[in-house]
This record gives C-alpha cells, sequence and structure tokens, in this order.
C-alpha cells in the first residue's frame, strides 16, 4: 500500500482534478469521492492516471452541463431539447442568410436599379451581415437557455419570452416594410424560428420550472 | 439503460453500498468486464438519486473517510425488475432462435 507522504501527494492530485465539479458538488462530496478514489489506488501511486482524469474531467463536465430534470418529467425534458432544436435552426438561419446574400443583392439592384455599389455594400453591412452575426450569437444564447431551463432557473422564461418577442417583431417588421433583403429561403427559415421559438414558449410557460430537482436533498451526488 | 447504470442497480438490489463498494461488485457481477472509475459512478448516482431511484441511507466515518451508503427505492427495485425481465425475454428470444434455449448448444 501506498506509505503516508504518496498518499497526500496523490491526494492532492485528486483534489486538484476535483476542483472542475461545482462547488455544490464538492462540498457535499469530495469527501466521499476521495475515499472512492484512494481505495482504488495502485500500490505506490502518487499521482491520479490519466484515465482517471478524464474521468474526472468529464464527470465534472456533464455534471455542470446536463440538464437537472427527472427523466419522468417529460414536458421540462421536452422544453430543454426545444431549446437544442432551436439553436440548431438559429445556426441554419445564419447560414441561410450568409448563403443567399447574392440573391438579396439580385432582388434589391431589381427593385432599385439605380442602387450604386457602395449603397448596396451599405446595405449588406448594415443588415445582413449584422443579421448574421446575431443569429450566431443567438445559437449560444439558444444553448444558455437550454441549459438554465434545465436547471429549474426560473429567470430563463422571461430572459426566452423577450427575446422571443424581439425576433418575432424582427421578422413582422421586415414582413411590414416590404424589405427586399427577404428572400424565399431567409423567409422560410425566419417562419420556422419564429414557429420554433413561440412552441419553446407555450412549451416553457407549461412545465413547472422545479426550484430545486424532485427528491434532492442535501446528501444528493450532485447538483 | 445503460448497462453500468443497470449493473449499479443490480449491486443495490442486495442492500446499501457505499462508492467503492459499488465499484468493487459491479466488477464481479459482469466478470470484470465493467471497471467503473470515480466519476463516472458519480454521474450515475447522481442522474438515479435524481430520478427518484436510489436514495441516501447512511453516512460512516472509516479510517478518517467519509462513506455514504446508497440504497434502491421502490421505484428503483421496480424499475430494476422491468428491466431485468425485458433483458431476460429478449435473452431467451435470441437463444431460441439460435437453437440454444436451456443452455444446450447445437
Amino acid at each position: 500500500m501506498t506509505d503516508a507522504a504518496d498518499l497526500d501527494d496523490l491526494e492532492r492530485g485528486y483534489r486538484r482534478w476535483l476542483r472542475w465539479y461545482p462547488r455544490s458538488f464538492r462540498r457535499e462530496h469530495e469527501a466521499e469521492i476521495l475515499g472512492v478514489l484512494l481505495a482504488g489506488a495502485s500500490a505506490g501511486q502518487r499521482r491520479p492516471a490519466p484515465m482517471e482524469c478524464l474521468d474526472l474531467l468529464r464527470g465534472a463536465l456533464w455534471m455542470r452541463l446536463r440538464p437537472r430534470v427527472p427523466r419522468a418529467d417529460r414536458a421540462a425534458l421536452a422544453a430543454v431539447k426545444l431549446m437544442y432544436v432551436g439553436a440548431v435552426v438559429e445556426l441554419a438561419a445564419a447560414i441561410t442568410i450568409l448563403l443567399t446574400i447574392d440573391d438579396v443583392r439580385s432582388n434589391v439592384v431589381q427593385r432599385d436599379p439605380d442602387l450604386t455599389r457602395g449603397e448596396w455594400h451599405a446595405v449588406v453591412a448594415g443588415q445582413l451581415v449584422p443579421t448574421a452575426v446575431a443569429a450566431g450569437i443567438a445559437v449560444g444564447f439558444w444553448l444558455w437557455m437550454g441549459w438554465a431551463i434545465g436547471r429549474g432557473h426560473r429567470w430563463a422564461r422571461i430572459a426566452f419570452a423577450l427575446f422571443c418577442g424581439l425576433n418575432v417583431i424582427g421578422l413582422l417588421n421586415g414582413l411590414v416594410h416590404g424589405s427586399a433583403v427577404y428572400v424565399r429561403p431567409d423567409l422560410a427559415i425566419g417562419i420556422v424560428l419564429c414557429l420554433v421559438e413561440l412552441a419553446a414558449v407555450a412549451v416553457i410557460f407549461h412545465v413547472k420550472l422545479a426550484g430545486s430537482p424532485s427528491g434532492a436533498s442535501r446528501t444528493a451526488p450532485g447538483r | 439503460m445503460q448497462e453500468a447504470t443497470f449493473l449499479i442497480l443490480t449491486a443495490l438490489a442486495a442492500g446499501s453500498q457505499h462508492g467503492y463498494g459499488i465499484i468493487a461488485d459491479v466488477a464481479q457481477i459482469s466478470d470484470g468486464r465493467v471497471r467503473l472509475r470515480a466519476g463516472t459512478l458519480y454521474s450515475a448516482l447522481d442522474r438515479l438519486h435524481l430520478d427518484g431511484l436510489i436514495r441516501v441511507d447512511r453516512e460512516e466515518i472509516v479510517e478518517g473517510r467519509l462513506r455514504r451508503y446508497y440504497r434502491l427505492t421502490p421505484e428503483g427495485a421496480a424499475q430494476l425488475a422491468a428491466e431485468a425481465t425485458r433483458f431476460q425475454s429478449n435473452a431467451a428470444a435470441a437463444l431460441a432462435r439460435l437453437g440454444l434455449a436451456g443452455g444446450m448448444a447445437r
């Protein structure tokens, strides 16, 4: 078996890797998991094995990222999944906008043949690029909302509803003003995105977001 | 249900166990094929606890280290039984079609 000095080194090494876990998990379970790690250590082992480190890192990331929703709560899980679907649609929207810039240009030129090259570039720089960049940022927002709703954060419902409202208003504004920046694929993906958003809003306000996971107690394996 | 999860529930079926006990028992049940590591074990325990399939039974301090014992809840036992029955039924069907039913090789 390892001697005291080796054990101290090993324990320090394990503690370093356990720092990747959420603070609440460590507060409740660090001593317990350390006991398990040390009990499984090989004789003379002085530092965590690479596979142990990888396993702890994976466990820590999983503990931080995964939804804290019981499998039985299908509505809440559906809400989280819908957020991830929304992120994919949003990404598709960003790609569609970038891919259809030439079509938009034709549309704009057809509508206003007197448009100079500089004015056309202003349309791209002032409208299309910001829209594509905003869609890219929105992908991150969807994922963040998925995480927050999976953790039962109530503020996420309000934040998401505001986000959805702004997007719908943006789409309607573009339609009302007959903006030429909308070519069919852009319009189609915009409508799909709005439908996903409205469905997501309906679901997240329908599900009961638990402040704390059902059955969780101070001795739950993690938070 | 993943195999590791099934084996953890199986390890707890006979009574409460602490973390290292579960790891050792799972290795034994699976003939050494499944060797859980601590990170994997605690991720699974967290999920099972969240789903209401296990609960903390008691805590002990052994040689200055905390040991927390987990046990199946009635829901956990029911789910394990259902899963085991499903596996048994599937295995029986497979063996019958292979002509190996009853452990008799062709």
